[in-house]
């Protein structure tokens, strides 16, 4: 848990890391470092990007799965790492 | 016409009215069954009764009339009017029955107020006088049997009997006026003729029978027609009057439900039952029971929906295994427990290195010598423009560029002693932490860093002395070997997350009792047949000796060589020993050994360099005698590198200044190197281009270039103010090259600009060596 912990502040502390956001199956985040509002957003909108994603994937070659999603965008970078029980999110700026 | 009293029904009320209660009425209660169907004058064929109301003045009647419910208890409703004694109205009312049908309908006619509903219900009519006259044209409508009782106060003169006329004349206004409640009941059906047809198979016992009685009526159907035994009449059957009836319900729900049966999701629905065993038994039957409440819900109407029923099932399925396991594991979806698994440490290294791998990714790219892509979104500002044309044209010469450094909290203020990288795996580096001068106990570390992560470290190992030396096994690639002040030798197994060493030389008897200044894997032969190759762990410490590790459970060793002191002169070494051996054993103390190295071809023909600047080239098959002996260093000999390209070359770098480039069987060397006055700690060989070499002087890092020049160094890299490097270390396959210094920082330069001339850098060492070989 420590390990997780030390890691989890490891990134936060990474160059141009903006908020890391874990969402469980059911859509609600467990731990996140943004606000409440934007968190929910996120989660919201993410969870249904990836889904589709998801099925996308499992279309083409049903033997195929998900394993991380990588958006990049003119202000910054969504990371996401889905799995069977979580989401995880990281939004970064690299050129901050 | 039937009796009213036979035709009583249980909840039905006969009601006979004392013409009392109508006495002074004009308009009397009027109490009709009458079927709904008929608003007209005709009369249900299925009969009439009385209903009676309690709520009307029903009279209780005498002899019939008796009301009971099902508990058979009498609940005739008592007359609000009782009738005066000894009337015989029950007799009037049936005489007057005759054609109640016609009164009926003359009700009917003039009603005002008449309200027919559903039967059973009440309808309240409010009948003024009837005329007679539309008595006519009611008979001969009206021709069923009627057995209603009915009541009403103009009478036709032909039922008139001696109450009538007293009902004439109590008739009012008021009682004109007043609300009537008729109420109206249907009779069940009666059935006169029921002939069902009936169908036998051809193959009946008595179908023979019953065809011959079908041919007979055929025949008989044929002769009738002229047969005056029989004769055709017409008859009028009631063709019911249609009601169009309105019923209202709560409304049917209906719900749209699409599905998209995907290829996965069949996938899934397939395969995924064989994976999941353990749910398949729960799953059955609850994908049956979902499918049946599907398909009874949607109803006859679609047909199409067949195919969307059985995808919604197989969907449901599958979203019900997801639920399920969701649901099971909806503990294990615990938030800690989420944090906590595996998986999630696995994906949060995914994570970090994505991450890192966005901010370090020129760095990266240049390391892998991989164009560097502008980042095209990043915000260009006028001053870094000026910046990188200043960086473009100065850099013309070559030089090192700093591309990132590895280090973290942990290695903060360490001295790093030893650099390796991993045989298999050339992302991986192992970085030995430690202090040189043996008296300081400090405690050592070993970092593993990946060059995807250089904030920190993939594993962390604590030792309990300071560390010297690190070397990755090329076989086993996860075993780790290091060498301690302190002497030990503990081997590491870098795959799993285990902190702990895996094996310890702690425990062995004959390991050493003082530092082990450098650990090598090297193969060696080990049986009687050349080809038996087998690595071992080699090891050479400041006790003078080198020993050879086995790996069984724990570590063993078998003493290789010691260093003997060499105070005779050479030529008379090898009598010396022998001598020595003859006088007996007199107590000689061991030349430490710090450094060695075994020859690349040749794995059992090794160079070790000692405290006293001397240089033996020893064989493993022989642990007597020294091959050669090398003097020519003043200082002890802090590293011996062979040439990776010449077999017969290496170089050895030591405390004195002084760099040495020498021939294997010549005992001068060929080549002496000196451009600083400081000592010199470390040498490599560049893995890349034959005739250039590394080596760190305390604060400087110098590439040497010998087709260059043998005088000076090509580069030279001056450390920041205070630092002081201390180890080096060639990346493989491109051209960078790793300093270590003493403020814990790994730091990875590119060597910018760096031509070597053209040819086979081997041809041209070559040359340079013999020519060097001339000039002696």
């Amino acid at each position: 848990m420590a390990e997780v912990e030390e890691t989890l502040k490891r990134i936060q502390s990474q160059k141009g890391v903006q908020g890391i956001i874990i969402v469980n199956s059911e859509g609600i985040p467990i731990k996140t470092t943004m606000d409440n509002s934007s968190t929910v957003q996120y989660v919201g909108l993410i969870h249904q990007l990836v889904m589709k994603a998801r099925s996308t994937l499992r279309d083409l070659d049903p033997q195929n799965d998900l394993t991380f999603l990588r958006i990049r965008s003119k202000k910054n970078e969504i990371m996401i790492a889905p799995d069977k029980d979580y989401f995880l999110i990281v939004i970064q700026n690299p050129s901050d | 016409m039937t009796t009213p009293g036979a035709k009583l029904k249980k909840r039905t009320l006969m009601v006979t009215h004392s013409s009392r209660a109508l006495n002074g009425s004009i308009s009397g209660l009027h109490q009709v069954n009458h079927s709904s169907r008929h608003t007209g004058s005709n009369v249900s064929r299925k009969g009439l009764s009385m209903a009676g109301d309690s709520r009307s003045t029903i009279q209780t009647p005498r002899q019939t009339v008796r009301v009971l419910n099902e508990n058979g208890t009498d609940v005739t409703p008592q007359p609000i009017s009782h009738p005066e004694p000894g009337a015989k109205h029950n007799r009037v009312y049936l005489d007057e029955f005759s054609g109640p049908s016609d009164i009926l309908s003359m009700l009917y006619q003039p009603t005002t107020a008449a309200s027919l509903t559903v039967p059973f219900s009440r309808s309240v009519f409010c009948s003024s006088k009837i005329s007679r006259s539309s008595l006519s044209t009611i008979e001969s409508v009206n021709e069923e049997r009627v057995d209603t009782f009915y009541k009403q106060d103009n009478y036709p003169a032909s039922y008139v009997q001696v109450e009538r006329e007293e009902v004439k004349e109590q008739v009012t206004e008021d009682m004109l006026n007043e609300v009537v409640n008729i109420y109206l009941t249907e009779t069940e059906t009666i059935t006169h003729l029921d002939m069902p047809g009936i169908s036998v198979s051809v193959d009946a016992d008595d179908a023979e029978a019953i065809k011959e009685r079908n041919n007979r009526y055929a025949e008989l159907c044929k002769n009738r027609m002229g047969n005056d035994k029989y004769m055709d009449r017409s008859m009028q059957a009631f063709i019911g009057a249609s009601k169009s009836k309105q019923v209202q319900c709560d409304s049917i729900v209906m719900v749209d439900t699409a599905c998209e049966a995907t290829t996965w999701d069949m996938y899934d629905s397939f395969y995924g039952a064989e994976q999941d065993k353990t749910e398949l038994t729960a799953e059955p039957e609850k994908s049956g029971y979902s499918e049946s409440i599907v398909n009874s819900s949607r109803g006859p109407e679609k047909t199409t929906s067949l195919l969307s029923t059985t995808s919604i099932a197989t969907s449901a399925s599958s979203s019900q295994r997801e639920i399920e396991t969701g649901m099971c594991s909806d503990d294990a979806a615990d938030p800690r427990l989420i944090l906590q698994s595996e998986k999630f440490q696995k994906v949060l290294l995914v994570m970090e290195r994505c991450i890192l791998a966005n901010i370090f990714q020129p760095k990266l790219a240049a390391y892998r010598q991989l164009p560097i892509v502008e980042d095209c979104d990043s915000v260009v500002t006028p001053e870094t423009m000026e910046h990188r044309e200043e960086d473009v044209e100065r850099s013309l010469s070559p030089t090192l560029e700093s591309l990132w450094v590895f280090s973290c909290e942990l290695t903060k203020g360490r001295t790093i002693s030893c650099m390796a990288w991993n045989k298999k795996n050339p992302d991986l580096l192992a970085v030995g932490y430690g202090e040189f001068d043996f008296r300081d106990q400090t405690p050592g570390l070993v970092c593993c860093w990946s060059l995807k992560n250089p904030t920190w470290p993939e594993r962390v190992y604590h030792c309990n002395t300071g560390v010297t030396s690190l070397d990755f096994s090329a076989k086993h690639p996860y075993r780790l070997a290091v060498g301690m002040t302190d002497g030990t030798i503990a081997i590491y197994y870098v795959y799993s997350q285990d902190k702990t060493c895996a094996v310890s030389s702690s425990k062995c008897s004959k390991k050493h009792y003082s530092s082990t200044w450098q650990v090598k894997w090297a193969e060696q032969d080990m049986g009687l047949s050349g080809d038996d190759k087998e690595e071992a762990l080699m090891s050479i410490s400041a006790d003078g000796r080198i020993s050879k590790w086995f790996l069984h459970d724990d570590l063993d060793c078998v003493e290789l060589m010691r260093l003997k002191r060499m105070q005779e002169e050479k030529d008379e070494m090898e009598t010396e020993v022998k001598d020595k051996k003859k006088k007996g054993e007199i107590l000689r103390s061991l030349n430490a050994g710090f450094c060695f190295d075994f020859h690349p071809v040749d794995s059992s023909i090794y160079l070790a360099g000692s405290i006293d600047g001397t240089i033996y080239k020893c064989s493993s098959s022989n642990s007597q005698q020294f091959l050669e002996t090398y003097s020519q260093h003043f200082g002890p000999v802090t590293r011996i590198k062979w040439c990776p390209f010449n077999p017969n070359v290496f170089l050895s770098c030591s405390l004195d200044w002084t760099i040495k480039l020498w021939i294997q069987d010549q005992l001068t060397p060929l080549l002496c190197l000196t451009s600083t006055q400081k000592q010199v700690h470390d040498i490599m060989w560049s893995p890349k281009w034959a005739t250039v070499f590394g080596a760190i002087n305390e604060g400087q890092m110098k590439i040497w270039n010998l087709d260059y020049s043998t005088l000076d160094p090509v580069i030279v890299h001056m450390a920041a103010p205070g630092v002081k490097m201390t180890s080096l270390l060639f990346a493989l396959q491109t051209d960078c090259v790793l300093v270590g210094d003493n403020s814990g920082q790994v730091t990875v330069y590119q060597i910018k600009n760096f031509t070597v001339g053209e040819g086979n850098q081997v041809d041209t060492l070559e040359s340079i060596i013999s020519s060097a070989v001339a000039r002696l």
